[in-house]
């Protein structure tokens, strides 16, 4: 922020806006605010259900965000992580298009990764997902006992 | 004396906490301004938790965002300071994650959030950065656990698991993880550039755009050590664009014309992710004049019954998808022409010693090799040496079997030393009552060093879970020994907070070699802390 106010003009750069106190920039379609809604449900990793309003063209990882919902998107929706990692319903994952080989590559390392996983920052709201619930997978694995051995070579 | 009124009209306080303050600063010599965090005060909450994270890397970061959001629904109070020994946060998505992958630094903005913080009097949590502080040096684990409630270790892996074979001292034998450092621009590693340089015998004559002709070996299977063949491949001005530290410039030019990387078992045992292997197979196509090789015999040496089991069903198909994608590679090898470069990914082959020139002992020029095979159970196969040899010329070499933890004075009683990690159950180290602090422990200290920076997140959520469940039966404590912003005034630390380090990120984008880079990194901690703590 402090750089760009000494070139005099306000860019709309990522640090300026949390100055500002805005949303923090995240990959994915800029979708005006008055885009139609449809609704969703999320189904949260302590199992409860949140209701929400997504709008038509904005991936379910802006969905998420808008509504508070706690999924992360380290690396913020450009398919460089797999941290926004959502579970579909069968019948919505079959007719959806298919994932890119970058996403594949990215959802072989996502946590808890099952055959109806998706990259919540590629997969694109339509109007014909009103009423979906999408999983969150929860992070149940325990990893940590005393006495951890590590993998034999 | 306008510059102390600069400094601490700059600070924000509550305007009774600035006054007392100010006055409070005037006792001390205006000629030596001591840290600008003597005079910021922790607000007076006396039924707040005080909480201190060592390590502001993913491990620390995530732990941070999860205490925090706890914190705050069950609204408690809390300030929570993350004391980083560099004058840079981060940890690892700076000097670890390498140049050419910017987009998976942008998590760096998600941990930004927790510092920067609006208006500190409405914040149930504050969350501060305190950089340039040697936990172990500067304070002491023991001490911090006087004066906070709770401590959680989370400082990473900063030592290797060694590879020791005969020959293994010679100056040409490198650790991954401080040829990574270097090229990452990391103060502490500045020296590791004449290592290499000498190891790949460049000469005056050689350019910043000219191949070194050299061999180059990296011994290890994981991501780290495809980074350091794909660096090493693409060459210094390849990435110029990148934030690739410039003193690799007259060090790896236009990159290195043999690189091997080697490792005992099968590209199904390998600790990879396909996304490196597949750059490394796109580097031709992508115009970095480097072929990649697979050998078809090692490729199928790698299918046999145990292998073929542990890539069965879901969790077998990353294993699935890399072995395509190799034979895919290998199958097309005859249609891609050679080139200038060439990096070779090997598999069953064991280092069993390194040798030296003939006419010279002091120089490497060979990794002696065992071929091996695979025997035991899915899950468990152990590489067997077969009796036959092979010898790769090398003129470095870079181990790269893995980081490893170390412990920190006052943290041996629960280290682990042969693994490398600090004992605990859930995170949860110690909460004996001699210190009225519950000890944790987040990240690669906790978990050894495997997994990406989103394997953070269950991690943390772990960690911060037994936090939360201990934190439900412990009031904030009323005796503090201490509290750290005097305890380092005192002993005259220069502490970095997170406006001063916000100078430093601010000068590095505007000092760049290129319009393209995000940045250009400072690589020295004098300089760092001049840009940090300057005034203007």
């Amino acid at each position: 922020m402090h750089r760009s106010l000494q070139r005099g003009v306000l860019v709309a750069s990522r640090r300026s806006r949390r100055a500002l106190g805005g949303v923090r920039w995240h990959g994915g379609p800029k979708v005006p605010n008055d885009a139609p809604t449809i609704t969703v449900t999320f189904l949260q990793p302590d199992k409860t259900r949140k209701e929400v309003q997504a709008r038509v063209g904005e991936s379910l990882l802006q969905t998420a965000h808008r509504n508070e919902i706690d999924l992360e998107g380290a690396c913020e929706g450009v398919c460089a992580c797999s941290t926004c990692h959502l579970i579909m319903p069968q019948d919505l994952y079959d007719i959806l298009p298919d994932p890119s080989e970058d996403e594949e590559d990215m959802l072989d390392m996502a946590f808890g990764l099952t055959d109806t996983s998706r990259l919540g920052c590629q997969v694109i709201v339509t109007k014909d997902m009103e009423g979906t619930e999408f999983k969150m997978p929860a992070a149940t694995r325990n990893f940590y006992v005393d006495g951890h051995k590590p993998k034999p070579h | 004396m306008s510059a102390l009124l600069c400094r601490v009209s700059r600070l924000r306080l509550q305007p009774s906490v600035r006054l007392s303050s100010f006055i409070y600063s005037l006792k001390f010599d205006l000629t030596h301004v001591p840290s600008r965090k003597t005079l910021l005060v922790n607000r007076k909450c006396f039924s707040s938790y005080k909480i201190a994270i060592v390590g502001s890397g993913p491990a620390g970061c995530y732990s941070a965002k999860y205490l925090k959001s706890s914190l705050d629904k069950q609204q408690h109070r809390a300030q929570i300071d993350v004391i980083e020994r560099l004058p840079t946060p981060f940890g690892l998505v700076r000097y670890g994650v390498a140049p050419d992958h910017p987009e998976v630094k942008n998590v760096q903005n998600d941990f930004a959030a927790l510092f920067e913080g609006t208006d500190e009097s409405m914040e149930t949590v504050n969350v501060r950065f305190l950089g340039n502080v040697k936990v172990g040096w500067d304070v002491t684990v023991t001490e911090l656990r006087s004066i906070y409630d709770v401590v959680l270790l989370a400082y990473g892996c900063e030592s290797d698991r060694r590879l020791i074979l005969p020959g293994s001292h010679l100056p040409q034998i490198l650790s991954a993880r401080e040829f990574v450092a270097w090229y990452n621009g990391h103060p502490d590693f500045v020296h590791v550039g004449e290592q290499v340089s000498k190891a790949l015998q460049v000469t005056a004559a050689d350019t910043v755009e000219s191949v070194r002709n050299a061999h180059v070996v990296v011994i290890g299977h994981g991501n780290v050590a495809l980074d350091c063949a794909r660096i090493l491949a693409k060459g210094g001005q390849n990435l110029h664009d990148t934030d690739i530290a410039s003193h690799t410039f007259p060090v790896i030019g236009g990159g290195i014309s043999r690189i091997s990387v080697i490792g005992r078992r099968g590209p199904i045992q390998g600790a990879f992710t396909i996304k490196e292997i597949r750059e490394l197979v796109r580097l031709q196509r992508e115009g970095y004049g480097t072929s990649f090789r697979v050998s078809p015999q090692e490729l199928k040496a790698g299918m046999n019954e145990s292998s073929l089991q542990e890539m069965e069903g879901l969790a077998g198909r990353p294993k699935q998808r890399i072995c395509d994608l190799l034979q895919k590679a290998a199958a097309s090898a005859s249609e891609t022409s050679e080139c200038e470069k060439r990096v070779d990914l090997r598999f069953f082959l064991k280092p069993l010693r390194f040798e030296t020139k003939e006419d010279d002992p002091s120089r490497l020029s060979a990794v002696i090799c065992e071929k091996t095979a695979l025997r035991g159970e899915p899950g468990r196969q152990k590489a067997i040496g077969t009796g036959e040899y092979e010898s790769l010329y090398a003129d470095l070499v870079l181990v790269s079997i893995g980081y490893k933890g170390t412990a920190l004075r006052g943290v041996e009683p629960f280290f682990d030393e042969e693994i490398g990690i600090v004992r605990n159950r859930n995170g949860k180290v110690d909460h004996s009552n001699d210190f009225e602090c519950g000890l944790y422990v987040a990240g690669w200290l906790k978990r050894g060093p495997s997994g990406i920076i989103g394997t953070n997140i269950p991690d943390a959520k772990d960690t911060v879970a037994s936090i939360m469940q201990d934190l439900q039966v412990t009031k904030p404590r009323v005796q503090r020994a201490g509290d750290i912003d005097s305890i380092l005034a005192e002993r005259k630390i220069q502490v970095v907070v997170w406006e001063d380090y916000k100078r430093l990120d601010d000068y590095e984008q505007t000092h760049k070699r290129s319009d393209n880079q995000p940045r250009e990194k400072v690589v020295s901690i004098k300089l760092q802390l001049e840009a940090a703590l300057k005034f203007y």
